[in-house]
């Protein structure tokens, strides 16, 4: 089964090409982001720091304060462009992504549940924040599984599907914000922030348990990938060369699923991420399948250390969630797909 | 995919119009009584009597007059001027699932309140009220102009560009409140959508914008039965079409804006009680507006006092009840296709 011919003959650098550029950008940015803060660091001593090198004051700064949080926008940042390049794939539906689809309201749901039933009253969690992922994952599956339960046999029409995923994100939101009040008002507050996706308060912990869920889901999920359909058959001609598998939607479902909640679970509902790189990744390098999702997910944690990075650049002192900064870019990119002329009327 | 009007879903009930006016008016006294008495304190009738008649100073009188009888004001009030905006936003969209919330014009009233105190300022309550219909209106005309620039979107589109464009104005909000920490306790909870705590004399500010807005959606009523057929058949019948489109605009900016400035924003009324209105009274404006009204001030009336014992004893947003209901009910208007 090849699909080669749907690949665009392309002139200039090629897929592999553009990934490399992306790639190059994605380690600059990285390193700007580490580098910037209080004092400025230059890179070479970002990168010498990384490489195990460096004085103690600086591997101070760099390993124990500002390397978590832009690790933490890059692993949130790829993994939720990774969850969106395969829902807007298997949905065929280019205005798909975790957030519209009520996965990323439905893992944030998932873990102030968590919160809420497992901390006492001062505010410590009585069980190990480790189940934290879990929790949110089950959220996350609960509600993408709601999406496509319930829309049934209307999934197949573009529009139609997302108005069922803000709907079931809608419900969500509202239980979870119902639910933080449960719980004590601290955690509230703190919920509050988290939801709305802050990168800056994450631990070197949960980078760890964000990796451990993510890397294995990541591989897996890019194994599973390799049957995806293109992208521009309908149904019935996918159909018709024996690519409907109900099991294997499930399985990209569940991926998609869990790969969400791993970034959501800690980095907080960040959204419009899962739209926007793999939009600009099939501009980057058009169908090419390895191409495309390891661009997507190299701008998706671009993005948000960008977005992360703007924000300490433009806000400071004050720390804007950095969800809101991808709302304010991904709305309007959301808003020219849905007005473009398109196949996708409801 | 367009939607024509449904084939008038009112069967002749049991009961004339005038019974079910007055079983509703009925049940918004019992409603609006659950609101005076209950609570985290029960309170008897004859309490609730003396406080508002003969206030004597108690506590319970203090509590009742002071804390439980501006919500149980501003809760009707505010959920009848959404139900009647739902109602004639849904006509003029031809679409069912079209309302304040899925335009995003409760979104854009916030925003615009949220600009009006931090960049301009603004601090008198008549002012953030104007700013909030500003708010709406020019969200309306933002999310329709959009529409019509693409060439006309189906009425799903047309809901996806407005809850787009409510997201964008919840991010913009946001951004405004974190960097500017001195405004963030005052606006923040005004923004969760609630009736609790609000001073009376926002309901007194609100009630003429109401009763204006309410006006015109009145005085519109026979041209609206015109307009929810098609653009031709109005035409045909002699309604001048834009005109109308543009007073119902401002009569469901003025409501909603009104509605967001008391209550802040209370989510998916709009899109709920016209759906029970219609079941109701059928499908002619004035009797579609006036049920719209009074299901409305219940639904939300009976919705704030849920909120006080969902999480008993903390209280819980009013906006986060309506939302659940809310969005259930767009879930189960999505499954029926009637949008």
């Amino acid at each position: 089964m090849t699909y080669m011919t749907y690949r665009p003959a392309r002139a200039g650098i090629g897929p592999i090409g553009v990934t490399a550029l992306v790639a190059a950008i994605f380690v600059l940015l990285f390193l700007a982001g580490i580098g910037f803060g209080s004092t400025w660091i230059p890179l070479e001593h970002v990168a010498h720091v990384l490489f195990g090198g460096g004085d103690k004051t600086e591997r101070l700064v760099v390993l124990q304060l500002r390397l978590p949080r832009v690790a933490a926008a890059a692993i949130a940042g790829g993994a939720i462009a990774f969850a969106g390049y395969l829902l807007q794939r298997i949905t065929r539906n280019e205005l798909a992504s975790p957030g519209v689809l009520g996965v990323v309201d439905g893992a944030a749901l998932g873990v102030v549940l968590f919160m809420a039933i497992f901390s006492n009253e001062t505010n410590s969690l009585i069980v190990s924040v480790a189940w934290q992922p879990l929790a949110a994952a089950l959220g996350a599956i609960s509600a993408i599984g709601l999406v496509f339960l319930l829309s049934g046999q209307q999934a197949s029409t573009a529009i139609r599907l997302l108005l069922f995923g803000i709907a079931v994100a809608a419900v969500c939101k509202a239980l979870t914000t119902i639910f933080m009040l449960v719980g004590p008002i601290y955690q509230a507050s703190q919920a509050a922030r988290w939801l709305a996706g802050a990168v800056n308060t994450i631990n070197v912990t949960e980078i760890q348990l964000m990796l451990l869920v993510l890397v294995p889901t990541g591989i897996v999920a890019a194994i599973a990938a390799r049957h995806l359909p293109p992208a521009d058959l309908d149904d019935t001609s996918s159909r018709s060369i024996g690519l409907n598998l109900p099991a294997y939607r499930i399985l990209i479902f569940f991926l998609a699923a869990l790969l969400t909640a791993g970034a959501v679970a800690f980095a907080g509902g960040v959204s419009f991420i899962g739209l926007l790189a793999p939009h600009m990744a099939r501009l980057l390098v058009g169908r090419a399948r390895a191409a495309g999702i390891a661009v997507s997910i190299l701008l998706g944690a671009i993005i948000l250390i960008g977005a992360d990075l703007l924000i300490r650049v433009a806000f400071a002192p004050t720390e804007v969630p950095a969800g809101t900064v991808t709302a304010l870019i991904g709305a309007p990119y959301f808003l020219y797909l849905l007005m473009r002329k398109d196949k996708n009327n409801g | 995919m367009s939607i024509a009007v449904t084939a008038p879903r009112y069967r002749s009930l049991v009961m004339p119009r005038s019974a079910i006016y007055g079983l509703l008016l009925a049940l918004l006294a019992l409603a609006w009584l659950a609101s005076m008495t209950l609570g985290y304190r029960l309170y008897g009738l004859d309490q609730v009597w003396a406080a508002l008649f003969a206030n004597d100073g108690t506590e319970a009188a203090t509590v009742i007059a002071g804390l439980r009888l501006p919500r149980a004001l501003i809760a009707p009030l505010a959920g009848a001027a959404l139900g009647v905006a739902g109602a004639m936003v849904q006509t003029l969209s031809r679409n069912r699932i079209a309302s304040p919330d899925t335009l995003g014009l409760n979104a854009g009233a916030s925003l615009a309140v949220v600009v009006a105190t931090i960049v301009f300022g603004v601090q008198s309550l008549v002012g953030l009220s104007l700013a909030a219909a500003f708010g709406a209106l020019a969200t309306a005309v933002v999310v329709f102009g959009v529409a019509a620039g693409a060439g006309g979107l189906s009425p799903l589109k047309i809901v996806l560009v407005g809850v787009t464009f409510a997201s964008l104005a919840h991010a913009a909000v946001e951004i405004l409140l974190t960097s500017n920490e001195a405004q963030l306790q005052q606006l923040l909870f005004w923004l969760s959508g609630a009736f609790v705590d609000r001073p009376i004399s926002l309901f007194f500010n609100g009630l003429p914008v109401v009763l204006v807005g309410a006006a015109i959606a009145f005085a519109l009523a026979s041209s609206l039965d015109a307009a929810q057929a098609d653009d031709s058949t109005a035409a045909g019948l002699g309604v001048p079409l834009a005109a109308v489109r543009g007073a119902a605009f401002v009569s469901v900016s003025l409501l909603t804006g009104a509605a967001v400035s008391m209550a802040g924003p209370v989510a998916f009324v709009g899109l709920v009680v016209p759906h029970m209105a219609r079941r109701l009274v059928g499908l002619q404006h004035r009797h579609q507006l006036t049920a719209a009204a009074l299901t409305g001030a219940i639904y939300t009336t009976l919705a704030d006092v849920a909120a006080r014992f969902v999480i008993y004893p903390v209280e819980a947003p009013v906006g986060a009840i309506t939302a659940v209901v809310g969005a259930i009910a767009l879930l189960v208007l999505l499954r029926r296709r009637l949008a």
